[in-house]
């Protein structure tokens, strides 16, 4: 076994790392990805799990929700410990003030420094990106783009939460704990790896085209010139006051060969709408219908274990707003159990991350 | 004019991808988010100062 899974819900910070070390016990980590609810004392529980893992690289986020093998968590600490057969080398780099994109290229030149290869050479079938950003820090776009330029290694991850209270959240590294932050993480894995992108949409074939917006504020002035909000309600066939009643079920996507990058309205404001990840002028949105969590997700694991023959380790960043609709539809628990014969971590996150940010998707580093 | 911006997503998906198909897609995808959709261009489209600009950018970063 070269990866180990382990979570505690105890009640002190402490307490939770005591167990953690008693489940992990003499296994060798050479790398830690923890994912804690925001109520484990964010500022200090990063540099407990460090101080118990000295040997390790370790990284981490809050979360809106906690996954482990075969369960959905809340109020917990899940994590995964590789050994150096999983992960041979990693470097981890954090990025503060994500919006601005000379930190990127910083955080790069140290993993160059690492790895001895220019980012933009490094081989993207050898190596992994991982990367776990502030979820309220609005910068997760730019962020990702930016990496997108400059390197064709996938970095696969998400925003982290804060249970539903929109008021904090920490990402984690080597013993210190990040708000206004992004954590970075480049691995070669010793292992064969691949990537799940799933969201649970059918494209309804209506168009609305983003005619005005604020990219920076994540708004939609215009569809198809038009008010956002009236737009959207009209190719919906309902009233505006409606519209959000329907903004879970029917969010719009970038349609890229068949897949939607999807977008998730937030909320109506005057006749703008605002979004939980960018839009972009010119941009052509499909409005899009939710269908089956449960029997897409499991269709994308078990392919992804016919690709790699077997999976010795998921990690899972699952969008809070497909856990609200799980928890709507009373299936959290048969979500959990999808990954009951796979060790997996992962968490409820703000937003998701892979090629691009987006919404209302599970991104997913499987590993055999 | 016309034609630039074809031949400035060809030159970066060129550099990129180097052949490999896979990484094709996912820099299509990658210009896509950022508003710039490759199917759209041909040798005959005009040439748009915003998605040149967006495109400078890109290929900034190659050299």
């Amino acid at each position: 076994m070269y990866i180990k899974t382990a979570y505690s819900t105890k009640g002190t910070s402490d307490d939770v790392i005591q167990d953690l070390q008693s489940q992990f016990g003499d296994f060798d980590t050479k790398m830690l990805l923890f994912f804690a609810s925001s109520r484990m004392a964010p500022n200090i529980i990063g540099k407990k799990v460090q101080d118990a893992f000295p040997g390790a690289a370790v990284i981490g986020c809050t979360t809106a929700g906690e996954i482990v093998n075969g369960k959905m968590l809340k109020n917990s600490l899940v994590a995964m410990a590789f050994n150096s057969t999983a992960v041979r080398d990693v470097k981890v780099e954090v990025v503060e003030n994500p919006k601005n994109e000379n930190s990127v290229k910083k955080a790069f030149a140290t993993f160059e420094g690492h790895f001895k290869v220019p980012m933009a050479e490094l081989d993207p079938a050898a190596y992994v990106g991982l990367i776990f950003v502030d979820g309220l820090s609005g910068a997760e776009e730019k962020l990702i783009d930016k990496i997108g330029d400059l390197t064709n290694v996938n970095f696969i991850g998400g925003s982290a939460g804060d249970d539903l209270k929109f008021e904090e959240t920490h990402v984690y590294a080597n013993g210190k704990s990040y708000t206004n932050a992004a954590v970075l993480a480049v691995l070669k894995p010793g292992v064969p790896f691949t990537f799940i992108k799933t969201q649970s949409f059918a494209d309804l074939g209506k168009t609305l085209t983003v005619t005005k917006a604020n990219e920076e504020k994540r708004e939609v002035i215009e569809f198809n010139d038009k008010p956002a909000a009236r737009a959207y309600a009209e190719v919906l066939g309902v009233d505006v006051e409606e519209a959000p009643n329907r903004f879970m079920h029917n969010p719009v996507g970038l349609v890229i060969d068949g897949t939607p990058f999807v977008r998730s309205p937030q909320r109506i404001k005057g006749d703008s709408m605002l979004f939980y990840c960018g839009v972009t002028e010119g941009m052509e949105l499909s409005l899009l219908e939710s269908t089956d969590i449960i029997n897409d997700t499991r269709k994308a694991v078990e392919q992804a274990a016919r690709e790699l023959g077997s999976i010795s380790g998921i990690v899972n960043i699952n969008c809070i707003l497909r856990t609200l609709e799980l928890d709507q539809k009373q299936l959290t628990d048969e979500y959990g159990k999808l990954f009951a014969d796979y060790p997996t971590i992962g968490f409820s996150s703000y937003g998701e991350q892979f090629i691009g940010h987006i919404n209302q998707t599970a991104t997913m580093l499987v590993l055999k | 004019m016309a034609g630039k911006i074809k031949q400035m997503i060809d030159s970066i998906i060129n550099q990129r991808a180097k052949d490999n198909p896979m990484l094709v897609g996912v820099i299509k995808s990658k210009l896509m988010l950022k508003g710039i959709d490759p199917n759209k261009f041909t040798a005959m489209s005009d040439d748009d100062p915003a998605i040149i600009a967006k495109l400078e950018a890109v290929m900034k970063e190659l050299k």
